[in-house]
């Protein structure tokens, strides 16, 4: 099992821009195997969801297009790899759920209200399989067992009658009910409180060992990827900062963006200081950043020099066989 | 030496009623803050923490007299704290920052009306003043005079919630309310709020009741910890030794919760609780039983614990605990 992003590139046209527009995903590289979570770290507006959700081709098609780049993906070991940028529109269901499926960040939203759940996870084992009614529903009983959730008990429950992080196992069991290798998880544990979010966490890493799972964990919580990931990409302004194992990265940071990233959050270790002042990364994302012909992190950066606006990083320099970094002061 | 307590609140309580259902004449009972009893001091940084739903954003609405209490008193300095009482002004001397800097700012309006019209409603300045008096705010909390005519939909989430810290100094109170004032902004956005907030401090006068989910945070900015479930304080504690030794059962699921990179492996999931035990929300059928609503999911519950409410007891070292079985340090 393999999913392997080359080059992606996805411009933005937003609207009332008079045709100007912004690589909002530029040439990134990513690549999962099965039984492997890799994470996207960057913070708020940086395009990591943008990237999720144009795996699956969701982008939205009025203001933004795939400019290049491919995304292949090979589930089985007799089948052939499948481009899904290249794929006719009307193939795409064939993927979506079945290949890959997606949980969203907010389950409040992304769960029809008025719909009994038990009817909103059969509607997808409709659309693939030819099933009868009663199949369906043992197969979408036993699928929230699985993730703990009394299935029998809540089949015909309303989303509001569920709690937070019951919805959230919900939307789980629903993205894995057709059995899909990969995964898309986008912040699935924002919108819930600690020891809730503890337990989709469990969930995840209990279903990646089960079925061999490919996960792509987005998140803007370095703690939180530490913690469930084996690969970590730091994304910042569209580009791929820095990615490389897990461990790695928070051991021994490269690029100065994720080391103020790590610096600005407090710490639980014994040594450290409480009420020390917190490192902070000065000014915010802006869309200027995601313009070309300099280093989109450098009106933020602690260690730009002149020759940062010349020569400017255009791929990523190579550490190891596992670890890249966008920058040149490294 | 003994602090001086700037904040005390007895026994207070508020509930809300509810119809079962729209057959039912009868009405049902939410304790969302039940017989609370705390106190703040001087120039303190004190620290609520609890999941969804256990009445720590209602705690502070109850603070700043936004809704009714059902019963108990909240003393400042000694008086009682009544919003009404026009002489006393108590409006000038208890301030609130509030979650979502995104929705608790007049879009219609310029920053500088937005920061000075507290001060101009107290009789602080003259109106005639508020533009210098906005300029030297704004300089106080870290932004530019720039943005005195901007409107808020042109300042990033950062600047918005720092324009809403200002607008709460403006009227120099001494203590803060602030109910969860970074959970909406970004990693390196909140660690500058939080610097603002703790220089802020450190200037002296000004105390903190820092409402929050995220212990991480507490760990790095707060004197006390106060943690709540189900309506009720759990315990009290200062919080290098709450971090030391969580001594409520359920303080120590919620600090076994925290994810921090200073772990050296990745996390063995929970091994505390098999079948989610501990882990699941507050819900509404824990004021059914007689005993300690926590009981249910407690990991460490006896038998007592189902018939009897645990009181809030001393356990030494300046912690209150309401636990029948509580940790503490000679169980380490």
């Amino acid at each position: 099992m393999n999913l392997e992003i080359k080059d992606l590139t996805i411009r933005l046209y937003p609207k009332k821009s008079g045709g100007r527009y912004i690589n909002v995903v530029d040439s990134v590289d990513l690549n999962i195997k099965g039984g492997e979570i890799a994470a996207i770290v960057g913070e708020s507006g940086s395009g990591k969801s943008f990237l999720g959700l144009s795996i699956l081709r969701l982008n939205p098609p009025d203001v933004s297009k795939i400019v290049s780049g491919s995304v292949k993906i090979k589930c089985l070991e007799k089948n052939d790899e499948l481009d899904i940028i290249k794929l006719y529109r009307k193939d795409l269901p064939s993927v979506r759920g079945r290949l890959i499926s997606m949980v969203f960040q907010d389950p409040n939203t992304s769960l029809n209200p008025v719909i009994k759940i038990g009817e909103q996870i059969t509607e997808a084992i409709f659309a693939h399989e030819k099933v009868g009614k009663l199949e369906a529903k043992e197969i979408a009983i036993s699928y929230l067992n699985r993730m703990n959730v009394d299935g029998r008990a809540r089949f015909n429950s309303y989303p509001h009658e569920l709690s937070g992080g019951m919805r959230q196992r919900v939307m789980i069991a629903m993205a894995m009910v057709l059995n899909p290798c990969f995964l898309i998880a986008d912040e699935p544990t924002t919108a819930l409180d600690v020891t809730t979010s503890l337990q989709v966490l469990n969930l995840i890493e209990k279903i990646r060992l089960e079925s061999n799972l490919g996960v792509i964990f987005i998140t803007h919580d370095l703690s939180i990827a530490k913690n469930i990931s084996d690969k970590t990409y730091v994304f910042y302004a569209g580009q791929v900062m820095e990615c490389g194992k897990t461990e790695e990265i928070i051991d021994n940071p490269l690029h100065p963006y994720t080391v103020s990233l790590i610096k600005s959050v407090p710490s639980l270790s014994k040594d450290y200081m409480q009420g020390q002042r917190l490192f902070t990364i000065p000014g915010y994302l802006t869309n200027d950043d995601f313009m070309p012909g300099k280093c989109r992190f450098y009106s933020r950066c602690f260690k730009k020099g002149k020759d940062c606006l010349q020569n400017i990083p255009l791929s990523l320099n190579k550490i190891n066989s596992e670890r890249f970094v966008r920058c040149l002061k490294v | 030496m003994e602090k001086e307590i700037i904040l005390n609140v007895s026994n207070l309580s508020k509930y809300y009623k509810y119809y079962k259902s729209i057959f039912d004449i009868r009405r049902d009972v939410i304790k969302a803050v039940d017989n609370v009893t705390f106190n703040v001091f001087k120039n303190e940084i004190f620290a609520v923490v609890g999941e969804t739903g256990c009445g720590k954003s209602t705690l502070s609405k109850l603070i700043m007299g936004l809704i009714s209490k059902t019963s108990g008193d909240i003393y400042y300095y000694g008086e009682l704290l009544d919003y009404k009482d026009k002489k006393k002004d108590f409006r000038k001397k208890i301030q609130i920052v509030f979650q979502d800097p995104y929705s608790s700012l007049n879009p219609k309006k310029k920053i500088y009306k937005i920061i000075s019209y507290p001060a101009i409603k107290s009789n602080i300045i003259k109106k005639t003043d508020r533009l210098d008096f906005a300029v030297s705010l704004l300089k106080n909390v870290g932004l530019s005079e720039e943005i005195i005519y901007n409107y808020p939909h042109e300042l990033s989430g950062g600047q918005r919630q720092r324009v809403s810290i200002a607008r709460s100094l403006s009227v120099s109170p001494e203590l803060l309310v602030l109910d969860e004032p970074v959970s909406a902004l970004d990693m390196s956005i909140s660690a500058q709020i939080l610097n603002l907030l703790m220089d802020l401090q450190r200037q002296g006068k000004i105390s903190y009741i820092f409402i929050t989910h995220d212990l991480k945070l507490v760990r790095h900015i707060a004197d006390r910890v106060c943690v709540m479930y189900g309506g009720k304080i759990m315990e009290i504690s200062p919080s290098p030794d709450f971090f030391d030794a969580p001594a409520h059962p359920y303080s120590n699921v919620l600090y076994n919760s925290i994810l921090s990179y200073s772990f050296k492996k990745r996390l063995n999931f929970i091994n505390l609780n098999e079948n989610n035990k501990g882990l699941e929300g507050v819900n509404k059928e824990k004021e059914k039983t007689g005993g300690c609503i926590y009981f249910k999911k407690c990991y460490a519950s006896k038998e007592v614990c189902k018939e009897n409410k645990p009181p809030l007891k001393d356990i030494g070292h300046n912690r209150i605990v309401s636990c029948f079985f509580p940790f503490t340090h000679q169980d380490l």
